[in-house]
């Protein structure tokens, strides 16, 4: 019988240990095309300075082409020729029950194999209206960006988190998706939900928000999910309404922001 | 590229597939919905812990819509509720035969945004009927080995067929998810209709077991609830109780389960030894006092 040890074999070509010079943990990638691209996660690739390390234990300089933090997707490339690209499979037809089998470097063991079946595939609350795959597939830090891999080695995801014990995937069209298009566009700043909408935590330097004047602290007047579903609308530039200032007894004027999301899309193309 | 492993891969799917248009999801607690099973025409079972409110229930149906359930009924004991809906839904397929230790086990639950879900596994333990800590007896001690997450507990437990073998627990054990046999739940939906609960049988007796001089094992009645059925019938403190309808009784465990096999309301004959000869009472099974 072809079992998980075969496949597992193969998909270990296909899968690399992603390391940042900054030193701060490593992660694991998959390899996406012969000629050196290679998918991962923004969490593991943050900055350039990155280094990969094949399956036969060469270590390889590696740019950082293209992030989607939402998707939490990077593309990283080395030069090399000839390497064992994966192979993706439509993971919109993923049914619970499936089995699957994850490689990675869990805690630094590389090439290690942890099998399950999908547990479910659809959004995750908090986590924007996109689908994940939920894979009940032991996994632990560094198998981050690795793949997720169905019965026949095809990659049906990209593992990304660990949440109540379940390994959680971006699908993989979302990768394809997202090598062939480049991300998504973001808003480039960190949101708390609130009752009233979204909270403002954090900016990223020179994001779209940033752009739009928008400042930490502000309250969005719509849901993540809204805005998520905001920014998926294809337009190159969004409305947000939002409060500025200390809650207090006096009504606060509704403000307004165009955020322009074109900038970025061009920047990753 | 066919292979014999991405055609085990597809057969589970299958009969994830399949077992999937009896599932619906359950909200009833802050937080985590929980999972339930039509087990008969518009009944839904579910795991009784899951259950935190008694009104203002809806569950997540297989076609994705939500409906409104009403609460018939639950036993804590075996952690089994049982839901009203209109819809007649697709009730599940039972298996008939028992599940060995080594068999693979699919537990199935549905959530609200993602849908169905699915876990395996295998039956790492089984045997004859067993008491839960909360004081229910399962007429099967089924042991899962597989990872029972928040949202799963009262969804279908699958063999191989994709039958359902009973409900998915993580209230009964410490160690590990048990299967709530099909034929407790059974018992349990048939109480409920019936009575809108699991009536407990009650003597009014205090007991502790004791060795008779002939090395017989028995219990001897050390307070007596005044009016209390074992009263009614005649029992006095210091009576040893020796057999209850029939069956030797060594420790309290026993009482109940002869309890339970009888049912409220039913006259069983108890023996006790009074003063070194032998008595045959009649008692009539009671309901204990606040067993909603």
């Amino acid at each position: 019988m072809r079992g998980f040890g075969e496949v597992a074999e193969r998909l270990r070509r296909s899968t690399v240990q992603v390391h940042s010079h900054s030193g701060r943990g490593s992660g694991s990638g998959v390899i996406w095309s012969a000629d050196g691209l290679i998918v991962t996660n923004a969490h593991v690739a943050r900055q350039g300075g990155l280094e990969v390390e094949l399956w036969d234990g060469r270590r390889l300089p590696a740019r950082l082409l293209a992030r989607d933090v939402r998707r939490d997707l990077a593309s990283v490339r080395v030069a090399a020729a000839s390497l064992d690209a994966a192979a993706p499979a439509d993971s919109s037809t993923l049914r619970p029950g499936e089995l699957v089998i994850a490689v990675g470097s869990p805690l630094g063991f590389a090439g290690a194999v942890s099998t399950g079946v999908i547990h479910s595939v659809g959004p995750i609350g908090g986590m924007g209206n996109r689908p994940w795959i939920r894979a009940q597939v032991r996994l632990a830090p560094g198998n981050s960006g690795g793949p997720l891999a169905n019965a026949e080695g095809r990659v049906v995801g990209i593992n990304t988190a660990i949440i109540d014990g379940l390994g959680v995937a971006v699908p993989a069209n979302d990768a394809v998706y997202f090598v062939r298009s480049g991300p998504r566009p973001s808003l480039g700043a960190t949101l708390q939900p609130v009752s009233a909408g979204s909270v403002i935590v954090d900016l990223e330097p020179g994001g779209a928000a940033a752009m739009a004047s928008l400042r930490a602290g502000d309250l969005l007047l719509l849901s993540p999910g809204e805005l998520y579903d905001a920014l998926d609308s294809g337009q190159p530039a969004i409305r947000l309404r939002f409060l500025r200032g200390a809650p207090s007894t006096d009504r606060l004027p509704v403000r307004e922001a165009v955020v322009r999301l074109g900038e970025r899309a061009a920047e990753a193309a | 590229m066919a292979n014999e492993l991405a055609a085990l891969s597809s057969e589970i799917a299958e009969v994830v597939e399949r077992a999937a248009s009896s599932v619906a999801a359950v909200h009833a607690r802050p937080r985590f919905s929980s999972s339930g099973v039509f087990w008969r025409p518009g009944i839904i079972v579910t795991a009784e812990h899951t259950i935190r409110r008694q009104e203002e229930i809806t569950v997540t149906l297989p076609g994705g819509g939500t409906a409104p359930a009403t609460f018939a009924g639950g036993d804590a004991g075996t952690d089994i509720a049982v839901l009203k809906v209109e819809e007649p839904g697709a009730p599940a397929v039972l298996a008939t035969a028992d599940p060995a230790a080594g068999h693979l086990a699919l537990a199935l639950g549905r959530s609200e945004n993602s849908g169905i879900n699915a876990t395996l596994g295998i039956v790492s333990a089984i045997s004859g009927p067993w008491r839960t800590w909360r004081g229910g007896r399962l007429d099967r001690y089924i042991r899962l080995d597989l990872t029972l997450y928040p949202a799963s507990s009262g969804g279908p437990v699958l063999n191989v067929a994709g039958e359902t073998i009973g409900i998915a627990t993580s209230a009964l054990s410490r160690i590990a998810g048990l299967a709530v046999p099909a034929s407790t739940i059974n018992r349990v939906i048939d109480e409920v209709l019936a009575r809108g609960r699991v009536a407990r049988g009650y003597l009014g007796v205090g007991l502790q077991p004791v060795e008779l001089p002939d090395h017989q094992k028995g219990l001897i009645v050390l307070s007596l609830e005044p009016q209390g059925p074992a009263a009614q019938a005649g029992v006095l403190i210091g009576d040893v109780l020796v057999s209850l309808a029939g069956e030797a009784v060594a420790d309290t465990d026993d009482i109940q389960t002869a309890l339970e096999l009888k049912g409220v309301g039913q006259a069983i004959e108890a023996l006790v030894v009074r003063g070194g000869a032998p008595r045959t009472l009649s008692v009539t099974i009671g309901e204990r006092p606040g067993s909603k």
